[in-house]
């Protein structure tokens, strides 16, 4: 059959995926493992620090099974936005796991490590020659790339179709838009990008677009010359037309047009066919490449450091006296520490009561018979922002208010310590288009022969 | 007719929301029978204007408000109040800004 097969372990690496599904999905004989292991998606404190969202030692034991898996079947393992922000820094801790496989499990192969991190001066000369177009936040400045943490741009298929072409057998890139490390063989191949892309935009969250829904289940997909399918590897689990062209919604914010790196994929004219009870085939999904070829930037903005107080409140005079106390007690951080003129953020939640959905709440405000409290200040430095979130708590565990019958302390608190430091805080502020000569040229490649 | 009226959580089966990217929120209704869905589709209760007014942002906020059939669902995109986990934000992943589009009447 002329078809390229990619196989899926998981929706996101490190959170674990069904072994036995995976071993059904190998014995298929896919031409490559794929697997996503990044996002924005759990805020910007990842990608500000560099930081990974779980403990390498998560990654490394999924990773393990699925580097045994290639290396048996002698296919490539592509991994792509490793790990979390796919920053150099989380990138070279993907590598250094995957050598430390390898030497426990005599493995030998070619890696290609594919950068994906920008070199901020050379973005402040881009910036400078040619403003970078927003897709979000303001414009982009020398003074607020100066103030974001690692700043990464959203690779393409080309610079994996470039370790492909190398030989590589295992390529793990940083931040990459996630369907392209499931097109990148396909394309080479000469397959259909718009078909490619769209099946690997099913691949990288894996059984999300099957039934039941999960992403821990393996899924496989088939690109062929003019359609592909997908199937769970799950025997006990099926796709269906619903749950694959459901799956164009999720995380994207319109079905049918879908910006990627170097143009669009439209989505319009795909067919999505039920093939059995288990399989669904799509055709007519069609990529159009855009003039300039452009990428997608991602930074987060260092804002200062937050500290938290979490408590609980059951007395019904004090949850209905919250508001004014909530005044009175900026007030008194406002002569204290000089909130504003430091810079110094101040925020109240109260769950139970609106602190979901803020401003948005539509619910009637009837009254909670008892409440959360998050006390949440970001201040420039850790130790300010601890010293004004005890100061607010302290104020509040005393005051008084209209009704008052305990007057032994106002707030339970779930543990000690109080205060809970929780580093420095980050707000996503680059979230730009850059435009590139050669889609290669911000992601540079290196080989390595892994020997044991 | 009373026995006729009732709310979108009564006829779809998902009402999700989600951040598409850290500066949209993206809302899916989907729903397990074409039928109800065509009588929402034919409702026209899902516009842009009544998403405007539920979310209380600009009608140019409201990016994306449209039925997908394929799916048999309504895709609808509006820009982010406050982007993923700034300062203010209490719903990093976005995933809980999806309760008031239950209770749009549907006739």
């Amino acid at each position: 059959m002329d078809e390229v097969v990619g196989l899926a372990p998981s929706g996101s690496m490190g959170s674990g995926y069904n072994l036995e599904a995976f071993k059904r999905g190998v014995s298929l004989k896919p031409h490559f493992i794929g697997q996503d292991a990044g996002s924005t998606d759990m805020g910007p404190y990842y990608h500000g620090t560099g930081r990974t969202f779980l403990p390498l030692a998560t990654y490394r034991y999924d990773l393990a099974i699925m580097l045994r898996a290639a290396r048996e079947l002698r296919v490539p393992l592509i991994v792509g936005s490793a790990l979390t922000s796919g920053a150099n820094v989380s990138l070279e801790q993907a590598v250094e796991l995957i050598r430390d496989i390898a030497r426990e499990e005599r493995l030998s192969f070619r890696m290609a490590v594919i950068n994906a991190e920008i070199d901020k001066a050379d973005l402040k000369r881009r910036n400078a020659a040619s403003p970078l177009e927003s897709i979000g936040p303001g414009a982009l400045t020398d003074e607020l790339i100066d103030r974001c943490g690692p700043i990464v741009a959203q690779m393409g298929v080309e610079p994996f179709m470039k370790a492909l072409d190398a030989g590589a057998d295992v390529i793990v890139a940083g931040r990459a838009c996630d369907d392209v490390i499931f097109a990148a063989m396909p394309i080479m191949k000469g397959y259909d990008p718009g078909l490619a892309l769209h099946c690997g935009k099913i691949l990288e969250c894996a059984g999300l677009s099957a039934v039941p829904c999960d992403l821990a289940e393996p899924l496989l997909g088939r690109v062929r010359r003019d359609h592909f399918e997908v199937e769970p590897c799950n025997p006990d689990h099926r796709c269906t037309t619903v749950s694959v062209a459901g799956h164009s919604l999720y995380e994207r914010g319109d079905p049918c047009l879908q910006p990627g790196p170097g143009g669009m994929n439209d989505l319009t004219a795909s067919v999505f066919t039920q093939l059995d009870e288990r399989r669904v085939k799509v055709s007519g999904s069609r990529f159009v490449p855009d003039e300039t070829y452009r990428v997608k930037l991602e930074g987060a903005e260092h804002l200062g450091f937050r500290s938290v107080v979490l408590v609980g409140i059951r007395d019904p005079f004090m949850i209905r006296a919250l508001d004014g106390l909530f005044e009175h007690v900026r007030e008194r951080a406002e002569s204290r520490f000089g909130l504003a003129a430091k810079g110094i953020a101040l925020n109240f939640s109260v769950y139970g009561r609106d602190a979901v959905m803020g401003k948005l709440e539509t619910a009637p405000a009837l009254e909670p018979h008892e409440v959360a409290l998050l006390i949440d200040v970001v201040a420039p430095e850790q130790e300010l922002a601890t010293g004004v979130v005890m100061f607010v708590r302290g104020t509040l565990q005393h005051a008084s208010y209209p009704g008052i019958v305990n007057t032994a302390g106002n707030m339970a608190y779930p543990f000690s310590p109080f205060g809970v430091p929780l580093g420095p805080a980050y707000r996503f502020a680059v979230y730009h288009l850059m435009p590139l000569a050669d889609p290669c040229e911000c992601f540079p490649m290196t080989i390595e022969e892994v020997k044991n | 007719m009373a026995e006729h009226t009732q709310t979108l959580i009564d006829l779809a089966k998902v009402v999700r929301s989600k951040n598409a990217g850290p500066f949209e929120l993206t809302f899916d209704i989907m729903f397990d029978d074409v039928e109800k869905y065509e009588r929402v589709k034919k409702a026209g209760v899902i516009n842009a204007h009544r998403i405007a007014e539920i979310y209380r942002v600009r009608l140019d906020d409201v990016l994306v408000c449209a039925p997908y059939d394929p799916a048999v669902a309504f895709k609808i995109t509006i820009r982010r109040p406050v982007g993923s986990g700034d300062v203010t934000d209490r719903d990093v992943y976005g995933c809980q800004q999806h309760v008031p589009l239950m209770g749009i009447v549907v006739p």
